[in-house]
């Protein structure tokens, strides 16, 4: 379902020679499956989902997304592709402030043309099934770090993308929390998605079905998991 | 979720920043707008007939600044040919102490001759606010001008005594925020009275016998009206050629010289304009940008969620002229409120500061929507140029 070939990417410090963070990653996660890159801080994960959910741009290499070359696409192509095809769980968050949590996840709708009362169901269906519905009429800072990232999930499934990206889910949520967005995301594979996790979780390795770590700008496979190896 | 409250949640600070810039603008747009009104009333006016008083140097005389203009002079102007109307005028300081005297807030008493129509163009009639105008028979009756009513504390009805005689208010002007708001204008019978008190050498003059002088020749000057399809610059200086005596102003270079004496106050006005719409332009752009660039991460989150660089620009480009609209309408308003307070204090001296015309308050609402919306566009297309990750990280 998303492919990912040669993908080759730098960063340039000021006044400072090129820094190659991608450096020909190949990757492929079929529908149904689980990926969970590991790697130390700075190891280019992070790059790694934001090229493969066409946030940013490589220098080289494709990414493909349920055979078509979305790379490829000039800038509002992309961003269409992004709304159809991908959904995003940040390590942040990252709802808008002034909105309140239905409206958050509705965001997601406006973009794919799907905002209706079929829309707003389905985000009242998803925040019930989170346990955030009492807080559908609240604002995210009056939501707790748990309560905001359940919305924040809530918003990257309303359109039931085939491919979803996680940048550190976990990384700003207490155990139990944490808890409840990986097997979301386990679930969401097991429903058919092709799901990318970049994680320092030690349960979400048990959660994945293949385990890749970065290493100077490259993808190793990673030791097979009860889930299931690298593809 | 695009309501008004929500651009007042998200926009708040920025709505007030561009409410104090344009209520900036419109506050001394509308006090350049009073100014403007003045200069251009005084225009029209004397645009508006021919000039004439007697040869020589009336103390006194009001704008005419000549000396006694006699009755044979009158019937000499009335047969120039092109004149087509000649009315007698005494105007005289309502107060002649040197500490008003030729100023601009001089307060006037304007005589004129109720048996002729005013001949001039522009203001055939002044525009009564409140009671009538003076009719022809009429004595001992007066009209004022708004800013004299207001700082005298008259209205229709009130009783006004000039040196020693009692008029009857019967008409209060309308405020036109030239001259004429400050003048008592009475029957010119009852002017020419007013003079000979006031002036103790025209008073010895007469009663010496020494010059023929009878009531019809106390006139300080004559308004004089042209015939349709005459040149008035031709009439005026035909009638200097064929009349003696007389003291002549040209229409168009007694304009030239109105504009000349104001031309200090049309640079100061202009340089404040200019000073005005750059400081609160700057400020206005400054303010939309800022917040348009405030959003970054909002703008990258929405981009990953799919909106395209055109759904971003329109709706940050929307949001931006509401954002706008509403900080100008603010800003509007607050100028209105403080300067109508100001005026309101003001007006118990018969002053009146600020004049909000519908041109100064559609231009300013104009200017800012196009300044914010320029301010937007380029704070727009620098966001929309960046990667929805730069502009999340940015924004962090």
């Amino acid at each position: 379902m998303l492919e990912a070939r040669g993908l080759v990417k730098s960063y340039r410090a000021p006044g400072g020679a090129p820094i190659r963070v991608l450096d020909g990653v190949d990757l492929a996660v079929p529908r149904g499956r689980l990926a969970l890159v590991l790697g130390a801080s700075g190891s280019g994960k992070s790059t790694l989902l934001n090229v493969v959910g066409l946030l940013e741009d490589a220098e080289g290499g494709d990414v493909i997304v349920g055979g078509e070359r979305v790379s490829a696409l000039g800038r509002s192509a992309q961003g269409r592709a992004r709304g159809r095809y991908i959904g995003f769980v940040f390590q942040s968050f990252l709802l808008l402030p002034s909105l309140t949590a239905l409206d958050n996840v509705l965001l997601a709708a406006r973009y794919a043309r799907r905002a209706g009362l079929d829309a707003r169901r389905r985000a009242r269906e998803l925040l019930a099934e989170f346990g955030v519905l009492e807080r559908q009429a609240h604002y995210p800072p009056q939501l707790s770090g748990g309560e905001q990232q359940r919305v924040a999930f809530c918003r990257a499934v309303l359109n039931d993308p085939p491919v979803l990206l996680a940048d550190e889910p976990t990384g700003n949520l207490d155990d139990a929390n944490g808890r409840v967005i990986l097997e979301a995301l386990r679930a969401r594979a097991r429903a058919g998605a092709a799901v990318v996790v970049v994680s320092h979780r030690a349960d979400a390795v048990a959660a994945a079905d293949a385990v890749y770590h970065m290493r100077e700008g490259r993808l190793e496979p990673g030791p097979s998991t009860s889930g299931g190896g690298p593809s | 979720m695009t309501g008004v409250g929500r651009i007042g949640r998200e926009y708040g600070f920025t709505i007030v920043g561009i409410a104090i810039g344009v209520a900036g603008i419109v506050a001394l747009g509308a006090m350049g707008e009073r100014i403007v009104r003045f200069i251009e009333g005084g225009d029209r006016f004397v645009l508006g007939q021919i000039s004439v008083a007697g040869r020589g140097m009336g103390m006194g005389a009001g704008f005419t600044a000549g000396g006694m203009l006699p009755a044979s002079a009158l019937r000499a102007i009335a047969a120039v040919p092109g004149v087509a109307g000649v009315q007698a005028q005494v105007m005289l300081p309502l107060n002649p102490s040197t500490s008003q005297f030729m100023t601009l807030t001089q307060e006037l008493v304007l005589g004129l001759d109720l048996s002729v129509p005013t001949p001039n163009r522009q203001y055939p009639t002044l525009p009564v606010h409140e009671g009538r105008d003076l009719r022809r028979g009429d004595r001992g009756v007066a009209v004022v001008g708004a800013s004299f009513a207001a700082s005298h504390g008259v209205r229709v009805g009130s009783a006004l005594v000039l040196e020693d005689e009692r008029y009857e208010v019967v008409g209060v002007l309308e405020r036109t925020l030239t001259a004429p708001d400050r003048f008592v204008i009475v029957p010119i019978e009852d002017a020419r009275r007013q003079w000979i008190a006031k002036d103790r050498l025209l008073r010895t003059v007469i009663a010496s016998g020494a010059a023929a002088v009878n009531a019809a020749d106390l006139n300080t000057g004559a308004a004089v009206g042209w015939g349709d399809g005459e040149d008035p610059d031709i009439v005026a200086r035909r009638i200097a050629e064929r009349v003696k005596d007389v003291n002549v102003q040209i229409p168009s270079e007694l304009s030239r010289l109105l504009r000349s004496s104001t031309a200090f106050f049309s640079a100061l006005l202009g340089g404040l304009g200019v000073l005005a719409f750059v400081i609160g332009g700057l400020s206005l752009a400054n303010t939309v940008a800022a917040a348009v660039f405030e959003r970054i991460r909002d703008f990258g989150v929405k981009r990953a969620l799919g909106a395209t660089d055109w759904q971003l620009g329109r709706e940050v480009l929307g949001e931006a002229l509401a954002v706008t609209l509403s900080g100008g309408a603010v800003g509007v308003a607050l100028a209105v409120l403080l300067g109508t307070g100001v005026d309101r204090w003001a007006a118990r001296s018969g002053q009146q500061l600020f004049l909000f015309s519908g041109r100064l308050l559609g231009g300013s609402l104009v200017f800012s929507l196009l300044l914010g919306a320029a301010a937007a566009t380029y704070a727009t297309l620098r966001v929309v140029r960046l990667s929805p990750a730069e502009a999340i990280r940015r924004g962090a």
